[in-house]
C-alpha cells in the first residue's frame, strides 16, 4: 500500500470535521471520494496534503509517518493536491504558472547544480523543461492560452490549469478536489482521458467529485463520507447501490 | 540585454558634461539606486515590505568605517566586513520573522522594530559610535591603478566611475536572480504563497534568501555612500531614510529590476531642480508615496512600458 | 527607593494611558477596516499643536480648546479616510504605505508652520496631589481620569449599543454584516473619524503635560501599535492593559537602566509577543 490513512481525525474547536477515517491507496489505483457538501471531503484531502495538522491519527507513506510535515515537504515526497476553488498566480501567464510548478522537477533533476544556473551565459529556460511544460499544456488543452494571463481563463480553464500545475510536480499520488465541477461536457471527457492516462503511467489518484456518473465510472474503489465519517467503501457500483449511501447522499431517485 | 545599450552612454557622460553638480547627482543616483534596487527585490519581487533596509544601509556603513579605523584594513575589506555583518544579522532577523510566518503587515512592523533597536544602539553606544554626533571620516578608499600605484579614490570623476561600476554590477546581479528559477519562486511567494507551498516551494527558505540578498545590496550602498560623503550618523537609520527608499522604488516602478534607479534619480535631482528645504522635501516624499500608490502604482517605468505596449 | 518605584509606577500608568488611547485607535481601525493607520501618531501630534495654538495662541479656555481640537482632528481623519484610505481597503500594504506618506505630509506642514522649536503650553492645572508620600501632579491625574473614562465609554459603546455590536459583527464577518443591513461604508468612515478623535484627544491632553515638537507622533504610534499587538488586536480593554504594561515597564525600567533605552522595552515586548503568542495576551474572540 502506497498511502495509508489510519484513524484520521480533525477537530476545529467543537466541530469534528473528520472523524476516525481509515483507508488505503494502492499504487496505480483511482479512489473516488463521495459525500454530501460539508461532509469533510476537502478537509480530508487537506489533512493528507499537510495543509492542516490532524487532531488524531496517522498518515503513512510507504510506512513512513507524514503527520507534522509541512505542505512543501509532503509535495516533495510526491503527494500533490489541487484546490476546489482554483488557486493560481493570476498575474502571470499560463506558461509561467506551470513553470513555477516545475520547481520540484527542477530540484529533482538538477539538485544543487541548479544554483549554478543562476549565473549562466544563456538565460533561457532549458529546452527539456520547456518541452515538458508545453506537453502538459497540450494534455490539458491549455496550449492555445499559453501566453495569456492565468486570470483571463474561463473557470473550466482555471481548473485544468490547477491540474496542469499538479502534473508538473511529477506526483506519485494526485489528490483532486472536485476537478470536474464547473467543466463542460467536452472538458469532463478530456479530464477523464487525462486521468486514465495518468493511471496507466503509474500515478495513483484520489478524487473527490459530485458527478457520480463521472467518478463512478472512473474510480476503481469508492469511499463515501458523511458527517466526517466513512459510511461505505468498496467497488463503485456496490457502494452506490448501498442503502445507507442512498439515504445519506444520493436520494431515492438515483437508486 | 538591451539595457546594456543604456549603460554604455553613461560611460561617456563625464567627457561631455562638465558640471560637477550633474555628476554629483548621478553619483548619488547610482549609489542610492543600488539601495532602491536591492529593496525592490524584497518588496517588489517577493512581496515583503521590509522596513529594515535603511538599518542594513546604516549598519554596513558603521561596520565598514569602524573596522577600517580599528583594524587598519582597506576600504574593500571594510566593505566586505559590512556585507558579512549585515548578512549575518539579516539571517537572524529573517529567520525569526519567517520562521514564525509573520504575514506582510506584522513583518513590516517587526522589521521596523529591529530597525529602531539598531538605531537606538548606534545612538547610545557613545564610546564606540560617537552617538548622535556621528563620525567625520579621515579615511578614504584607495585603489591600485597600474602605473600610478595606490591612490585614494577622490574627486568626482573617480567616484563617478566607481559608483557606476557598482550599480551596473548590482543590476546584473539582481537581474540574474529575478530572471532565473529563483525569481519565479519569489514571484510565486508574492502572488500566492500558500499555493507556492503546496507546489513544493520552501517558502521560508526563499523569503529568507530574498531578504538576505536584498540587504546585501543595502550593505554595499551603505559602504559607498558613507565614504562618498565622508560622514555617518544615526540618521542613516531614520524613518526618513526608510521612506526615501520606499519612495524611490514606488516612483521608479516595481516590475523591472533597474526601474527604482529612475526613482532614485528623481528624488536626488529634485532638491536641485526646485529649491526646497528639508521640510518641503519631507512633504514631497510623503506626497510621492501617497500619489504613486494611489494613482501610479506601476511607477514611472511601469507607466512608460504600458504606453509603449499599447502604442 | 520604594517611593521612587511607586512614583515611577504611577507615572508609568499615566503615560501608559496615553499609549492606550492611541492603541485603542489602532485596534479599532485595524479590527474594523483592516488597515493599520500609522498616521494616528501624526494625528495625535496635530491635536497637540491645535490645542496649544487655540489655548495659548488665541486664548480659548483649555477644555473648549480640547473639544474643538478633537472635533477638528476627527473631521480631518474622516476626510483623509474618504479621500485616501477608501481606495486601499483591499490592500493592507498599500494602506500602510499611504499612512506612512501621510505622516510625512502632516509633519512637514507642522514643521513649516511652527518649526522644530519645542512649544510649551501654560500650566492648566497647577499643583499636586499627595498620596501617601508620593507626589502626583494634578494635571496628570486629571488626564488619566479623562482617558480612562473615554476608554470605558468606548468599551461600553462597543458592547452595548447597536452601532457598537454592528461594528463587532462587521469585524468578524464583513459580508454577513453587510447582508444584515450594516452600512459598511458608514461604519468604516465612522471608525476612521472616531479613532482620529481618540488620537486627537490624546494629543490635546499631552500638550498640557509635556512640551510638544513635531516628532512626538512617531514615538507614540509605535508604542500604540506595540500596545495593541501586545494585548491582541480587537480587544478594547486589552489595549488599555497593553498601554499600561509598556508605560510601567518604561517607568520602572528607567530606574535600573539608562533612560536612553526606554523605547526598547516596547520593541522587545512587540517582537516577543509576535513570536510567541501572535494573537496577543488578551486575544479577543474573533
Amino acid at each position: 500500500m502506497l498511502l495509508e490513512v489510519r484513524h484520521l481525525t480533525k477537530r476545529f474547536g467543537g466541530l469534528t470535521a473528520v472523524s476516525d477515517i481509515s483507508f488505503g491507496l494502492d499504487e496505480g489505483n483511482i479512489v473516488g471520494v463521495f459525500g454530501p457538501n460539508g461532509s469533510g471531503k476537502t478537509t480530508l484531502l487537506n489533512l493528507i496534503s499537510g495543509v492542516y495538522p490532524p487532531s488524531d491519527g496517522q498518515l503513512l507513506w510507504k510506512g513512513e509517518e507524514l503527520v507534522g510535515r509541512k505542505p512543501h515537504e509532503i509535495a516533495e515526497t510526491g503527494i500533490v493536491k489541487t484546490f476546489q476553488n482554483p488557486q493560481l498566480f493570476g498575474e502571470l501567464s499560463v506558461f509561467d504558472n506551470v513553470a513555477i510548478a516545475g520547481h520540484l522537477r527542477l530540484k529533482r533533476h538538477s539538485g544543487w547544480r541548479r544554483v549554478a544556473t543562476l549565473f549562466p551565459l544563456r538565460r533561457r529556460v532549458s529546452a527539456d523543461f520547456e518541452h515538458r511544460i508545453r506537453e502538459i499544456l497540450r494534455l490539458c488543452r491549455l496550449e492555445p492560452f499559453g501566453d495569456q494571463p492565468a486570470a483571463s481563463l474561463s473557470y473550466g480553464g482555471e481548473k485544468m490549469l490547477g491540474v496542469a500545475m499538479a502534473l508538473m510536480c511529477e506526483p506519485k499520488v494526485l489528490l483532486l478536489d472536485e476537478p470536474a465541477s464547473g467543466l463542460g461536457h467536452d472538458e469532463v471527457r478530456n479530464l477523464d482521458t487525462v486521468l486514465r492516462d495518468l493511471r496507466q503511467q503509474g500515478t495513483t489518484l484520489c478524487v473527490i467529485d459530485h458527478r457520480v456518473g463521472f467518478l463512478g465510472k472512473l474510480a476503481d474503489r469508492a469511499i463515501v463520507i458523511h458527517h466526517g465519517a466513512k459510511i461505505a467503501e468498496g467497488r463503485p457500483d456496490e457502494v452506490l447501490a448501498d442503502r445507507a449511501v442512498i439515504d445519506a447522499y444520493l436520494g431515492r431517485g438515483h437508486a | 540585454m538591451k539595457l546594456l545599450l543604456l549603460w554604455i552612454p553613461l560611460l561617456f557622460v563625464p567627457a561631455v558634461v562638465h558640471s560637477n553638480v550633474v555628476l554629483t547627482i548621478l553619483i548619488f543616483t547610482f549609489i542610492l539606486g543600488i539601495l532602491a534596487v536591492s529593496f525592490n527585490l524584497i518588496f517588489g519581487f517577493t512581496g515583503q515590505l521590509s522596513l529594515f533596509h535603511a538599518a542594513a544601509f546604516g549598519l554596513s556603513a558603521y561596520a565598514t568605517y569602524l573596522s577600517m579605523a580599528h583594524w587598519g584594513i582597506s576600504f574593500w575589506l571594510g566593505a566586505l566586513v559590512g556585507i558579512v555583518f549585515v548578512t549575518l544579522i539579516s539571517i537572524v532577523i529573517g529567520a525569526i520573522c519567517f520562521r514564525f510566518k509573520l504575514r506582510e503587515l506584522y513583518f513590516a512592523i517587526v522589521t521596523l522594530a529591529f530597525s529602531e533597536l539598531a538605531r537606538l544602539v548606534i545612538l547610545n553606544w557613545n564610546g564606540f559610535t560617537n552617538g548622535s554626533l556621528g563620525i567625520n571620516f579621515t579615511l578614504t578608499p584607495t585603489v591600485w591603478v597600474p602605473g600610478r600605484g595606490v591612490i585614494p579614490v577622490a574627486g568626482t570623476l573617480m567616484w563617478y566611475y566607481l559608483s557606476l561600476a557598482a550599480v551596473v554590477l548590482a543590476v546584473v546581479f539582481y537581474t540574474r536572480i529575478v530572471h532565473s528559477w529563483m525569481g519565479r519562486c519569489f514571484a510565486s511567494i508574492r502572488l500566492n504563497d500558500e499555493l507556492a507551498d503546496t507546489l513544493g516551494i520552501n517558502v521560508f527558505r526563499y523569503k529568507l534568501i530574498s531578504f538576505v540578498a536584498g540587504n546585501i545590496g543595502a550593505a554595499v550602498a551603505g559602504s559607498l555612500y558613507a565614504f562618498y560623503i565622508s560622514y555617518i550618523d544615526p540618521n542613516y537609520f531614520s524613518l526618513d531614510q526608510s521612506l526615501a527608499i520606499i519612495a524611490m522604488a514606488l516612483l521608479g516602478g516595481r516590475e523591472f529590476v533597474a526601474a527604482p534607479i529612475v526613482g532614485a534619480l528623481v528624488l536626488t535631482a529634485l532638491p536641485h531642480v526646485i529649491n526646497v528645504n528639508a521640510e518641503a522635501r519631507l512633504l514631497v516624499y510623503g506626497l510621492i508615496l501617497i500619489l504613486t500608490i494611489l494613482l501610479m502604482p506601476r511607477g514611472i517605468v511601469g507607466l512608460a512600458a504600458r504606453r509603449r505596449r499599447a502604442a | 527607593m520604594l517611593q521612587l518605584v511607586v512614583g515611577q509606577l504611577l507615572n508609568g500608568i499615566i503615560v501608559g494611558t496615553l499609549y492606550a488611547i492611541i492603541a485603542l485607535g489602532v485596534t479599532l481601525t485595524f479590527g474594523i477596516t483592516g488597515i493599520v493607520n500609522f498616521a494616528l501618531g501624526a494625528f495625535m501630534m496635530l491635536g497637540a499643536y491645535v490645542t496649544w495654538y487655540l489655548t495659548d495662541g488665541i486664548g480659548i479656555p483649555y477644555p473648549l480648546a480640547v473639544a474643538l481640537a478633537v472635533i477638528f482632528i476627527a473631521l480631518f481623519g474622516l476626510v483623509v479616510d474618504q479621500a485616501l484610505f477608501r481606495f486601499t481597503r483591499n490592500n493592507l500594504i498599500n494602506g500602510l504605505i499611504v499612512s506612512i506618506g501621510l505622516i510625512s505630509v502632516i509633519v512637514a506642514v507642522v514643521l513649516m508652520i511652527w518649526t522644530t522649536t519645542p512649544q510649551n503650553m501654560h500650566y492648566v492645572l497647577p499643583g499636586v496631589f499627595r498620596i501617601g508620600g508620593v507626589i502626583v501632579p494634578r494635571m496628570k491625574a486629571c488626564v488619566f481620569v479623562v482617558l480612562l473614562l473615554v476608554i470605558l465609554f468606548t468599551y461600553g459603546a462597543l458592547t452595548r449599543t447597536w452601532a457598537g455590536r454592528a461594528a463587532y459583527a462587521y469585524a468578524q464577518n464583513p459580508e454577513a454584516a453587510a447582508l444584515m443591513g450594516v452600512r459598511t461604508n458608514v461604519l468604516q468612515a465612522g471608525v476612521a473619524a472616531y479613532s482620529a478623535a481618540l488620537a486627537g484627544l490624546g494629543g490635546a491632553l499631552y500638550a498640557s503635560l509635556y512640551s510638544i515638537t513635531p516628532e512626538i507622533g512617531s514615538g507614540y504610534i509605535l508604542k500604540g501599535v506595540e500596545a495593541a499587538i501586545l494585548a491582541g488586536i480587537g480587544s478594547v480593554m486589552g489595549s488599555f492593559a497593553g498601554g499600561i504594561i509598556i508605560g510601567v515597564a518604561e517607568g520602572v525600567g528607567s530606574i535600573f537602566l539608562p533612560s536612553a533605552y526606554n523605547d526598547a522595552y516596547g520593541l522587545v515586548f512587540l517582537v516577543l509577543i509576535l513570536l510567541l503568542k501572535p494573537a496577543g495576551l488578551f486575544a479577543a474572540n474573533r
